[in-house]
């Protein structure tokens, strides 16, 4: 008889299923793939004859009933700020590190208790809570700290996180600017959002070399310099809490663009109180 | 940006008077780090773009540097400038959103008025971010309707405890009808607007206030008993403290500081007030002869003072009483509760307890986690 196997999307439908057909089928192999033809080159690859299940690469699941079969109703929120299990799997799967199947594996080790995924009971809980935390992390900090600027007259932003959040940053600035054309470029891709604008779907993406080509007519406005006279303008040295404004500005931020490099080495440095005009009299 | 602009016979440029503008709300600054900060509901820290929309003040706070009758560099910004400042910054993702606060123009209500332009212009451009108003003392109901209709959260400041402490501070104004009775009024458009928007809506912040603390003698526990009240009264959320620092030219001029960790203090006992559902009377053991708190963690303190409530079992304490053991929060009793019974530390680590902190209060089956300091005294 040959081994069984269940094959998911690594989507949150893929994983859902994959959990529900786990509880039917326990010794069954995992194998996540993120469409049919690199489903196909997979089990191609492995050379093995498998009775294969394949779910999740039709749309067809309503993720609500199926969280609410596997996992049942979370008794009580650890924090008001975690996510519903839908988006706990959303956030962790776009996390660099996520292996689907294993997150797939320890769902069904919670055997039907919601509550373990936000519990850190175990280290592969922990494990994948931390992960959903950073995926939040990079998320908000992005919001924070990127500073998008004019370019051909559309909002734009590069965007470097090692998490695929690209595509979530970008729906969240257009939603910001519901009257701009915005684009998020990670890596080869540029996300788009608001693209009617520019004649294209409203949010889709696009192979980075293609943006330089859009245009929108668009003036940018200069307010560097502007920015920099607001923030030194709030700084009470006296009172300044250091530990604090580290926490609300990490480290991590400098990196993320210029105007927040400047503004974390303020938080550092302080703000000199020394100008030309000390020396010009 | 070289707009000019006449304010007591001096010309200032655009640029020049946002400083002077932003300079002046500074000292309202809670947060300590450098721009101010909101928290969104899903835990995000946004910046704001802080300004006033003059520091002319027509009125006589002894504590402020704005203050009518100082001498000081008087200017203003339309509310065309502000939409425009706002903007720019807003684009730029450097602010999620403005807040607003105003010398007194002439009365509140005028000040309320000219606040209400800004916030309809914004509006009337498509501005989707978040709108912070603090109006004025004395700002009538009619407009403060109007200004829930447009900003996010909207408030007074109470500054202090009492009538009579108030007209020490702010003698242009009353404590009770145009302090208290505001923070009524703001408590009650706040759950209408949120009963007509819903929570999928518009966000609405809940009522806060401000208390400037140490421009008086005012004991910190009477700001304690006073946060506790609004919190039931006025469904107060989130009180903030500002620290007093004596302003050249003012009749407090020649006052000390209060003490920055004083801030902090008040801060962490507003928290255990807010999340962990103590009361005001809870704190009585933790104030010094004066009726001050000292500088120590208040829950490290309340915990010393009360050895007969330790050690708890984590296995079977309620959440009540997992929340009063230092190094363990809300988050964290919730986690604990969920996923007994609990065998180790090494699971309450995991769980983001802070075990070095909440050891010598808590046992695990039995047995008591202790550590060298419970033997010096230190711990229960």
């Amino acid at each position: 008889m040959s081994p069984q196997m269940i094959a998911f999307k690594d989507n949150v439908e893929g994983v859902l299923l994959a959990c529900h057909e786990l509880v039917q089928r326990p010794d069954s192999e995992l194998l996540f793939a993120k469409d049919m033809d690199e489903l196909r080159s997979k089990i191609s690859f492995s050379g093995i004859e498998y009775d294969l299940k394949a779910v999740g690469f039709r749309p067809v699941a309503n993720c609500s009933v199926l969280v609410q079969s596997l996992l049942g109703k979370r008794k009580s929120r650890m924090s008001g700020r975690d996510p519903d299990v839908e988006g706990y799997i959303r956030l962790v799967l776009r996390h660099s590190s996520c292996e689907p199947t294993e997150l797939v594996r320890f769902m069904y080790s919670c055997e039907g208790n919601a509550d373990m995924l936000y519990s850190g009971k175990t280290p592969t809980g922990r494990k994948y809570y931390n992960y959903m935390c950073d995926v939040s992390r990079s998320y908000h900090r992005l919001s924070m700290f990127a500073r998008p600027d004019f370019v051909n007259g559309i909002l734009s932003v590069k965007v470097d996180s090692p998490h695929r959040i690209g595509d979530m940053f970008c729906r969240w600035l257009a939603g910001k600017n519901p009257d701009l054309p915005v684009a998020v470029l990670e890596k080869e891709t540029a996300w788009i959002g608001n693209g009617r604008y520019l004649g294209l779907e409203n949010f889709t993406h696009i192979r980075s070399s293609f943006f330089e080509s859009l245009r929108f007519s668009r003036e940018s406005d200069d307010v560097d310099d502007l920015w920099d006279v607001y923030y030194d303008s709030q700084m009470i040295p006296v009172r300044r809490n250091k530990k604090h404004a580290q926490h609300l500005q990490p480290k991590s931020s400098s990196a993320i663009s210029e105007m927040s490099a400047r503004d974390r080495y303020k938080v550092e440095r302080g703000i000199s109180n020394c100008t030309l005009d000390n020396f010009t009299g | 940006m070289i707009n000019r602009h006449t304010a007591n016979e001096h010309h200032f440029t655009l640029t020049e008077r946002m400083k002077i503008l932003s300079e002046g709300t500074k000292y309202d600054s809670c947060n300590q780090s450098a721009v101010c900060h909101a928290f969104g509901p899903d835990g995000r820290c946004i910046q704001l773009y802080k300004t006033l929309l003059t520091n002319a003040c027509a009125g006589e706070c002894t504590y402020c540097p704005n203050r009518c009758g100082r001498h000081s560099t008087r200017t203003s910004l339309t509310p065309e400038e502000i939409v425009k400042i706002t903007w720019s910054f807003y684009r730029r993702n450097a602010v999620e959103g403005l807040f607003l606060s105003s010398g007194i123009i002439g009365d509140a209500e005028r000040t309320a008025e000219k606040q209400l332009e800004v916030a309809k212009l914004l509006r009337s451009q498509g501005f989707t971010g978040y709108i912070h108003m603090r109006v004025m003392p004395g700002t009538p109901l009619y407009l403060l309707e109007e200004i829930a209709d447009y900003a996010n959260k909207f408030g007074v400041n109470a500054e202090t405890t009492s009538s009579v402490n108030y007209s020490e501070i702010c003698p242009n104004f009353d404590y009770t009808s145009d302090v208290l009775q505001r923070l009524k009024w703001t408590r009650d458009l706040i759950n209408k607007k949120r009963r007509e928007t819903g929570y999928g809506g518009r966000i609405i912040g809940a009522n806060d206030t401000q208390f400037v603390v140490g421009a008086l003698n005012e004991p910190d526990r009477e700001i304690i008993g006073t946060v506790d009240k609004f919190m039931v009264e006025y469904e107060l959320r989130r009180p903030y403290f500002m620290s007093f620092d004596p302003v050249p030219s003012t009749p407090l001029e020649n006052n000390l500081p209060s003490p920055k960790w004083r801030e902090i203090r008040l801060y962490q006992t507003s928290y255990l007030l807010k999340d962990y559902g103590l009361k005001a009377f809870d704190f009585d053991a933790v104030y010094d002869d004066n009726g001050f708190l000292l500088d120590t963690d208040p829950k490290l303190l309340l915990a010393m003072s009360h050895p007969e409530r330790f050690p708890v079992n984590v296995n079977s304490a309620s959440r009540d009483e997992l929340l009063l053991v230092p190094g363990i929060g809300p988050v964290s009793a919730n986690r604990i509760i969920q996923s007994r019974p609990i065998s180790s530390e090494k699971e309450l680590m995991r769980m983001g307890i802070v075990v070095s902190r909440a050891r010598p209060y808590i046992e695990i089956n039995g047995r008591r986690q202790t550590n060298l300091s419970s033997f010096m005294g230190a711990g229960a």
